[in-house]
């Protein structure tokens, strides 16, 4: 490898380590109550995509409009069953950042295991600096890649 | 040589007819009649199987699981507490009865729009006199009302009720008016237009008489009466009749479907108060109504019937 190929090695990893442990400019955001009202049939939740910011205090309405459902936050490990009729309410503070799966902890029917829907806390960065990381491989495999060896003249 | 010889063959022999009889020892040692009861969908069987039979004083063991969502169960007009029935695992319970008779079981969690459906009968056989509350005919039929003719009050108030405000008149109102008797047998509306011809309560204005109503359905009930009854309309009316009241319960849209029309609307004071005490615990005793209200006779008790009854009026009186 040529000195200028070794200089860009380095290049490449310091990139990287900057797409993925660079702060990015969050936008500094107040922590305010949010209250979300969810119904739950089988096998959906509605609204199933939550979105807040971290450190919203998150108070979340479940209504069944069929059967008895639970509500689990992934990580978070809280959880609230509701019958219908009987709307329950679930609060608590969002101070985990990601992204989450909730999903029914009362067996509700046949497709019980599906009935999933997803608590955002703040932007998605991951997404962001996955992107960034394959642009940059992509690039590195172009330019890294080993020179086709030259024909032999005997 | 010898000796260990047969010594070991007696000790396999032993051991083989041990293991042989085990299970015919273990059937004749356990006598207990354990019933397992699978609980379904009412729209797939319910439960199975619907009819158990048992003796008083001897304790009857349930070993109960569910075949689909979950569910629970109860027994109707009973102390004992509701158990969670799970698909997958077996809830045991141990009930005992003291007064023959027909008992009912039934499901004690919303597991769909069938789900009150989904009853069944323990017969109990024994000497003992059976309860009196299946002899005694409740009080809608001593009273001989129809309690499927519509009922409209004649008279409503401008504002709703306030029981506080006929607390000051209370003074004024013959005793009469607080007999328990003449409480249950009078629709609001009836006890004011009773009130409004009383010479002793001429001086009165409207929503002063109103208050006066109030007041004397206020003094029939009692604040553990209300917190009772807002628990069970929670728990088994709130689905359909709606947590409100407005009759706009998350079932609602499915009974408007299949009946024609929408669960009673509690919030409506000219449905509400033209019906009594005894002509809404008849209504709950017995269902119906076309829109599969469903039959509370067997599940509730008296008591929790009238406390039911008292916590319906809270929707148009304070």
């Amino acid at each position: 490898m040529s000195k200028k190929q070794w200089f860009f090695a380095i290049f490449v990893v310091l990139a990287g380590m900057v797409i993925v442990f660079a702060p990015l400019p969050v936008h500094a955001t107040a922590p305010t109550q949010r209250t979300f009202r969810v119904e739950a049939s089988q096998y959906t939740y509605s609204p199933a995509i939550l979105k807040v910011n971290p450190g919203d205090i998150i108070s979340i309405e479940l209504i069944s409009t069929d059967v008895v459902h639970g509500l689990y936050v992934d990580e978070y490990g809280i959880s609230v069953t509701a019958d219908p009729g009987q709307t329950a309410r679930l609060t608590f503070t969002a101070d985990k950042p990601g992204s989450f799966r909730f999903r029914c902890n009362v067996t509700c029917g046949a497709l019980h295991p599906f009935m999933i829907g997803k608590l955002q806390v703040g932007p998605n960065t991951w997404l962001w600096r996955a992107s960034g990381l394959t642009v940059l491989a992509a690039l590195a495999i172009l330019i890294l890649r080993p020179s086709p060896p030259k024909a032999q003249v005997t | 040589m010898k000796n260990s010889e047969q010594l070991s063959r007696l000790l396999i022999t032993v051991g083989l007819l041990i293991v042989i009889a085990l299970p015919f020892v273990a059937r004749s040692v356990d006598t207990q009649d354990i019933v397992e009861v699978h609980a379904r969908m009412a729209e797939s069987g319910g439960w199975m199987p619907g009819t158990i039979q048992a003796q008083t004083g001897i304790p009857l063991y349930l070993r109960l699981t569910s075949d689909d969502v979950m569910h629970g169960f109860a027994i109707g007009q009973s102390d004992n507490p509701a158990v969670d029935v799970l698909p997958g695992k077996i809830t045991e319970v141990t009930v005992a009865f003291d007064k023959p008779g027909t008992y009912t079981y039934y499901c004690t969690r919303w597991c769909g729009p069938n789900h009150w459906r989904m009853r069944g009968t323990i017969e109990v056989t024994g000497n003992e006199m059976p309860s009196s509350q299946a002899i005694n005919p409740p009080l809608y039929i001593k009273l001989n009302l129809d309690i499927d003719t519509p009922h409209l009050a004649s008279a409503t108030p401008a504002v709703i009720p306030d029981a506080q405000r006929g607390a000051i008149f209370s003074a004024l109102l013959p005793d009469s008016y607080l007999l328990p008797d003449y409480y249950l047998s009078h629709s609001p509306a009836q006890v004011y237009l009773d009130v409004q011809v009383d010479p002793a309560l001429a001086t009165l204005s409207n929503s002063d008489l109103w208050g006066l109503v109030a007041y004397i359905w206020q003094s029939n009930t009692t604040p553990e009466g209300l917190t009772e009854g807002q628990r069970l309309f929670a728990q088994n009316c709130a689905a359909c009749h709606g947590e409100t009241g407005n009759g706009d319960g998350v079932f609602s849209a499915d009974i408007n479907a299949l009946a024609g029309k929408y669960p009673a609307n509690f919030s409506d004071p000219a449905s509400l108060l033209g019906a009594g005490p005894a002509l809404l615990q008849g209504k709950i005793l017995r269902g119906g109504m076309g829109t599969g209200m469903p039959s509370w006779g067997p599940i509730f008790t008296n008591q929790q019937t009238w406390d039911l009854v008292s916590y319906l009026y809270t929707f148009q009186f304070k």
